[in-house]
């Protein structure tokens, strides 16, 4: 009965979908305003039926409904409510339909927006996200049914994933990220939209930089979280490994940095226009690639391809998506020609050039590296695979670079900067980097590479800084208020900049964090009797005691964790695990973390033997790793506080509503 | 030249869809090991007793390559007698060789001392790059090479006489 309604609301969604691109298009073409409101609507009534859907699904698993196999299959009568609420997304089918619903959810949102603004691009906006949404109902109707049923019913389900079900974040985590990569159609529609109208003007400009930087927000957020889930739960020590599914929420992020850029630079004058659309364009395409590249989706998968027919229609998505962008660009080149002159070598624009060449060439590092194995295989029939080495060594010099930048561009002026005002604005925050990195190698910090990631982000945070006391100083001086009023008086005033100056700021943080972390965490293993005790660096573990026992809150899942007394920098007693599920082979590792500001003591169970009790613990300290998550939040923030609707901004948007009024 | 610059879309799309499609077919998952078929990877390193060992050294008769390490318990503890047995059984119709899997050679003696010495070959890995070369994911892991070098079968976990016998069917050994 449920699977029936499900399945019904997929099918009316493509059929609605298919509608509102064909209403959309025909409304484009011909200026009919009737038709421009009946394929808003439709988008509309495809957000709701993939939010029935999705509802029907959520009841399914509430209700450990096994007559629908994806419940059967990925729940039990012993999960626990908010688990068989998130396995909604934590597999394939259901991933999809999470994801059709955001992203008719973001392009209802921009419809609704704009339903009396941009009265020539609006209509092939909701074309593209509604022929975007048309394919994944294909999908959904076709391969990827997430209401198969099944007969006869099951009385126990297979239950979700292992991995999945063993931390929160799994709640947090795929939402932010999927927000972040369904809000990306936004901007490609927007492109698509300018370039079929030729309407590649300011308009089209701020639109999309504005609609970029929210799914932006997501996409990070998502990313930070994701690194902070896989160091909480896989209990490996670390938080990033260069795991294809990785690096594909990594790839958008690059290029979608890259833009938010590139855009300040094309809002100045008309040159690198071509260049931003193809970053729109590129970044919409590899949110699909990252999709195929992690079986659509399905968080932390196995690095595997899908091994249903959804891997062959997402082939066909990407490749739709990458010919439909590409030719749009080619046939719009003329009009994209830029007419500014190459920018002075020492400025503000060039910096902002140099910073776009870094993600591109980021990116493009990344993306050789993942599918590098892919493509030597189909040469080679050799199987290989690039390991986390390769990329940290490839990526390092642009990570470096990028760092000194977010420094000294916001401090370069734009158009041309003389010696003066370099010597001015770079002397002291050279000296600053100095002092940082002599300061660190004192505190004993070794490596050429946590050295200079200190040096540049002392010297970034201290370009950054002096620009906001100079902002403040000027205004102090000139209205009286106090510094406090006169910095945020400035900020706000000046939202954009200021934020941004805050999400470098995040950047440095997040950046020396990694780099300590990386190269000052010590590790150990130890195999303990109860009784005995091991130590490393300054902590002792004591092995008290090997409990064994189902899990209060999930019988079906017999826990096995090693009491354990920590002594040192931080006290206290820990009770790492494993935790065996009856529908895993291996066991699920459940690491324990123990933060303070300077660094973690993270702690995992590797292996037991239940006959003696004993235990073999390995032993992580992990450096200033709480400053990755801190510094991501900082750039959440600042990025926020950049898109935040200021005054000025409220006063034109009423305005603007006003005169629409009259 | 204005028509060369549509080249442009196919330039793109095709090497990429021929790579992603090429991808389609793959399933690490599948096959448990892609050694299987193909021979042993090449090393040099020191047992235990100072001695070299090779990959070369594995020509010639059957061989059982043992992924361990003394901290892996109780599964690298559980599989001891199981090799010791084979090595008694056996002794010179298959060679057996423990490779050490992020262990310290002291620890591993221990662990001999503890839990009987069998006298076949104990090598230290120390870099781990023999490891990485079989694609050793977490200890025991155990492969199968035939007396021409070939791996024949790849075993995860422990290994019990069942599967033992098994295996050593498929190079060739047994009774």
């Amino acid at each position: 009965m449920l699977a029936n309604v499900g399945h019904a609301a997929v099918v009316i969604g493509l059929a609605v979908s298919l509608f509102a691109a064909a209403a959309s298009v025909l409304a484009a073409r011909s200026g009919d305003i009737g038709l421009a409101t009946a394929g808003r609507r439709a988008v509309y009534v495809a957000c709701g039926l993939s939010a029935i859907a999705c509802g029907v699904m959520v009841i399914a698993l509430l209700g450990h409904d096994f007559s629908i196999l994806y419940v059967a299959r990925n729940n039990a009568t012993t999960t626990p409510p908010f688990y068989s609420f998130i396995s909604l997304w934590a597999a394939l089918e259901g991933s999809i339909l999470f994801w059709t619903l955001l992203l008719t959810a973001w392009s209802s949102l921009l419809l609704y927006r704009y339903r009396s603004a941009h009265p020539a691009l609006m209509p092939w906006a909701a074309a593209c996200l509604a022929v975007v949404a048309a394919f994944f109902f294909a999908v959904m109707t076709w391969p990827g049914d997430p209401f198969v049923s099944v007969t006869p019913v099951a009385g126990e389900g297979n239950g979700p994933n292992a991995l999945l079900q063993n931390h929160p974040f799994m709640g947090l985590h795929p939402p932010l990220l999927y927000l972040g990569y369904t809000g990306l159609a936004i901007p490609f529609a927007l492109t698509v939209a300018a370039l079929v109208t030729r309407r590649l003007e300011a308009e089209w400009l701020t639109l999309v930089r504005r609609w970029t930087l929210v799914p932006w927000i997501f996409l990070t957020a998502g990313i930070v979280a994701g690194a902070w889930w896989s160091y909480e739960v896989l209990g490996w020590g670390g938080y990033w490994a260069w795991d294809p599914v990785e690096n594909a929420a990594l790839l958008p992020w690059l290029t979608a940095t890259a833009f938010i850029h590139s855009a300040m630079v094309a809002e100045r004058g008309r040159s690198l226009r071509t260049w931003t659309v193809i970053l729109v364009t590129t970044t919409f395409v590899l949110t699909l690639l990252g999709t195929f590249l992690t079986r659509s989706g399905v968080i932390e998968s196995v690095h595997s391809f899908t091994q249903s027919a959804i891997g062959a229609w997402f082939l066909a998505g990407v490749l739709g998506a990458l010919v439909v962008g590409a030719v749009l660009v080619v046939w719009r080149l003329p009009d994209l020609a830029g007419t500014g002159s190459p920018p002075a070598l020492v400025s503000r624009e060039s910096a902002f050039l140099l910073n776009n060449l870094l993600f591109a060439g980021l990116a493009f590092a990344v993306l050789f590296g993942t599918l590098y194995p892919l493509v030597a295989e189909a040469l080679s029939g050799e199987r290989l695979s690039v390991g986390a080495p390769w990329f940290n060594r490839v990526s390092a010099p642009f990570f470096a670079a990028l760092l000194f930048l977010a420094g000294v561009g916001p401090a370069l002026p734009w158009g041309a900067a003389s010696w003066g005002t370099l010597r001015d604005r770079f002397v002291a925050p050279a000296l600053v980097g100095l002092a940082f990195a002599t300061l660190g190698a004192v505190a004993g910090l070794r490596g050429a590479a946590p050295l200079l990631t200190l040096g540049l982000a002392g010297f970034s945070a201290t370009a950054l800084l002096r620009e906001v006391v100079r902002a403040a100083r000027g205004r102090s001086r000139s209205s009286g208020e106090g510094w406090i009023r006169a910095a945020w008086g400035v900020a706000t005033r000046n939202r954009r900049r200021y934020g941004g100056y805050l999400a470098h700021l995040g950047v440095l943080v997040a950046a020396v964090a990694v780099a300590v972390s990386a190269s000052g965490s010590v590790q150990a293993t130890a195999v303990l009797n109860p009784g005995q005790s091991a130590s490393l660096a300054g902590y002792t573990v004591t092995h008290r005691d090997l409990v064994r026992e189902p899990l209060a809150a999930d019988p079906r899942v017999f826990e096995t964790r090693a009491e354990v007394d920590v002594r040192g920098k931080q006290v206290g007693t820990v009770r790492p695990a494993l935790r065996d599920y009856p529908n895993s082979v291996a066991a699920i590792a459940t690491p324990t973390v123990m933060t303070s500001v300077g660094e973690d003591f993270y702690l995992t169970l590797m292996a037991y033997d239940p006959d003696t009790g004993a235990v073999t613990l390995r032993l992580f300290i992990n450096p200033l790793v709480a400053w990755i998550w801190v510094g991501g939040a900082v750039v959440v923030l600042g990025a926020g506080f950049a898109i935040w609707p200021g005054r000025r901004a409220a006063v034109s948007a009423a305005s603007v509503a006003a005169t629409e009024k009259a | 030249m204005r028509a060369a610059r549509w080249l442009l879309v196919p330039l793109l799309a095709i090497p990429l869809g021929w790579v992603l499609f090429m991808g389609l077919g793959r399933d690490p998952s599948e096959v448990p090991s892609p050694l299987i078929g193909k021979p042993v990877p090449s090393f040099a390193l020191t047992t235990l007793d100072g001695e070299s060992f090779t990959a070369d050294d594995l020509i010639g008769r059957p061989a059982v390559i043992n992924f361990w390490a003394s901290w892996c318990i109780p599964a690298c503890v559980d599989e001891h007698p199981v090799l010791m047995d084979t090595a008694a059984r056996y002794p010179d119709e298959v060679l057996l060789v423990g490779i050490l899997y992020d262990d310290t050679p002291q620890d591993a003696l221990d662990f001999l001392v503890r839990y009987g010495d069998g006298g076949w070959p104990q090598v230290d890995d120390p870099s781990g790059s023999v490891a990485l070369a079989f694609g050793v994911f977490f200890p025991p892991e155990t492969f199968f090479v035939d007396a021409d070098g070939i791996v024949r079968a790849k075993h995860y976990g422990p290994l019990t006489e069942a599967s033992m016998a098994r295996n050593l069917a498929l190079i060739g050994v047994g009774p």
